[in-house]
């Protein structure tokens, strides 16, 4: 466990000297929880134009004045964009942890020490999930502060900061980011460019794409019971990917098939 | 004198495709090994093995002390591999740490030995620029300090010095040899001939199997016998025949006023032959004892098995 500490603090060190890549990471959350709240707030201001009645809407919706309908579509459509994060930043930082090491031709270095290869594959795992996951968690935080403190009733607060959105927060986020690590990294034995890898696990973004036009099609509802029910199935495939991962990711697959 | 490496029918295949057949060799600790063989022999894929990173498909090994596939967390612990590759954006004593730290050196002994190898390979004044800015002679060296960091007793280096202007050379070659003093065995792959021959107390040539092994002298007297020169005043061809009728010369070959004679026991039969060379009329200006290279051994067996 030492060693995935130094690795992961090797990692760090090479982040923060890697400041464009740095910015570009750590930029989107930021912008998007400030772009959520300014949206949520504007929505408050401004009164939707004709009827909500007139709108085919869920029934926990119903009888909302315009303006709580509009802050809790806005609320609900931008907090499921918070499910996105944590697969965009750990997809960069993890791609740039292995692909480039591969590139670089440091893994092998890397292998020869005693280090076991679990302790490689957990800093590099961790190095690149804690900084998403702690991000997205601060981003949502900051999200939630700005509905509980701009909503304009508090059955607003309700609609918006559900128990199915904080689960898959905390539940579904952190599984999506593990299993954005694991692809990358079986994506790490076939490709040399990190973009590349990351371009390819941008696939995971289109299932939470089909969350978020469920939501606005009105045809998903985030509760608790899908947020679980969603994390029981990413358990079994970030399990399923970690385990090709693990396949992979041995000193004799490295410095033999990955090319 | 106890062995530092010992293989026994060490073998890889990949997919079914041989790249070593049956190594067996025992190298003394405390000495230089030469390990020589062309470009896609199996030398990488040996190394591999014997510093316990990739497992052999047959055969078994015993390296610094350690069986191969027993312990081999241990075994790296107590062999050093010299590899290129670097943390580009890291300075070289964050590069040197990093690895110190991965081998296990306590935290007081981690600067103590950074610092000491950084000034032994002469980097110590660009110790805290990113590696990206070295140059490549400096990052052998930097690779060669990583190698070295926790004191292992097994070193292997690759091409050590193949990037490096003559100064720098010499300067690694010193330390290679210094290393030896201290009792570390080197097992050196490489593909100059030259500095193996300089550094090298015993050498193995390779082409997916060994192919000859033994010490310089031993390789030469093995394969081409011993030998004389002679320089004469004119052309030398009139007095090949002359030496061929010589019971005790096996070959003889004339280039310009140089006549290049293998025979059996030159240091007594060499009066002999400047009798009969000079009975036929020559003027002998020099006579010298004929060298072959370890380049002369190495092409005679790599290109013998191509």
């Amino acid at each position: 466990m030492k060693k995935a500490l130094i690795v992961l603090e090797k990692e760090w060190l090479e982040l923060r000297l890697q400041r464009a890549l740095l910015l570009a990471t750590m930029f989107l959350p930021p912008l998007l929880t400030t772009i959520a709240i300014a949206a949520f707030v504007l929505v408050g201001l401004v009164p939707a134009s004709g009827s909500a009645g007139r709108l085919p809407l869920i029934p926990e919706l119903v009888g909302l004045s315009p303006r709580e309908l509009s802050q809790v579509l806005a609320g609900r459509q931008f907090s499921v964009l918070f499910l996105l994060v944590p697969i965009f930043i750990p997809s960069v930082l993890a791609s740039y942890a292995i692909v480039g090491e591969k590139r670089e031709r440091t893994l092998e270095p890397v292998l020869a020490t005693p280090i076991r290869t679990w302790e490689l594959l957990l800093g590099k795992a961790l190095a690149a999930l804690i900084p998403a996951l702690a991000i997205t968690i601060a981003s949502a935080t900051v999200f939630v502060a700005g509905v509980l403190v701009f909503a304009v009733s508090d059955h607003v607060r309700e609609l918006v900061v559900t128990p199915g959105w904080v689960l898959a927060v905390l539940v579904d986020t952190p599984l999506l980011a593990l299993i954005g690590v694991a692809l990358i990294v079986v994506l790490s034995s076939r490709v040399n460019d990190p973009r590349t890898a990351q371009q390819i696990s941008a696939v995971l973004v289109v299932p939470v794409l089909g969350l978020i036009f469920g939501q606005l099609a009105g045809v998903v509802v985030l509760g608790p019971a899908l947020a679980l029910g969603i994390g029981v199935i990413l358990a079994f495939v970030a399990a399923g990917a970690l385990w090709v991962a693990t396949r992979l990711f041995q000193r004799e697959v490295i410095l033999t098939r990955w090319h | 004198m106890a062995h530092a490496i010992e293989t026994h029918g060490l073998t890889r295949r990949f997919d079914g495709r041989l790249a070593v057949d049956g190594l067996s060799l025992a190298i003394d600790a405390g000495t230089v090994f030469g390990f020589l063989g062309p470009n896609g022999a199996g030398k990488t894929t040996t190394v591999r093995m014997l510093a316990a990173l990739i497992a052999p498909t047959d055969g078994d090994a015993i390296v610094a002390g350690h069986a191969l596939g027993v312990d081999d967390t241990a075994l790296r612990r107590s062999v050093g591999t010299e590899q290129p590759g670097l943390y580009d954006r890291l300075s070289a004593r964050q590069n040197l740490r990093y690895f110190a730290r991965l081998y296990d050196l306590d935290a007081a002994r981690v600067d103590v030995q950074v610092e000491r190898y950084l000034h032994l390979l002469e980097l110590w004044d660009r110790r805290d620029e990113p590696v990206g800015t070295f140059s490549k002679g400096m990052r052998q060296k930097l690779a060669i300090a990583r190698a070295l960091l926790h004191e292992p007793t097994v070193v292997f280096l690759d091409e050590p010095t193949a990037a490096l202007d003559p100064e720098a050379a010499r300067t690694v070659r010193e330390f290679v040899k210094g290393l030896r003093a201290e009792g570390r065995t080197i097992f050196l792959t490489t593909h100059n001939l030259p500095e193996a021959d300089e550094l090298c107390d015993g050498i193995g040539i390779f082409q997916r199997r060994l192919l000859r092994m033994g010490s310089p002298a031993e390789l030469r007297a093995g394969l081409f016998g011993a030998g004389t020169i002679v320089r004469v005043v004119g052309d030398a061809a009139r007095f090949v025949p002359v030496a061929r009728s010589l019971p005790f010369v096996r070959t003889a070959h004339a280039a310009g006023d140089t006549l290049t004679l293998e025979l059996d026991d030159p240091d007594s039969r060499n009066p002999d032959l400047v009798d009969a060379l000079a009975a036929a009329g020559g003027r002998i200006r020099y006579v010298e004892r004929l060298q072959h290279s370890l380049e002369d051994v190495y092409l005679r067996l790599v290109g013998g098995h191509k």
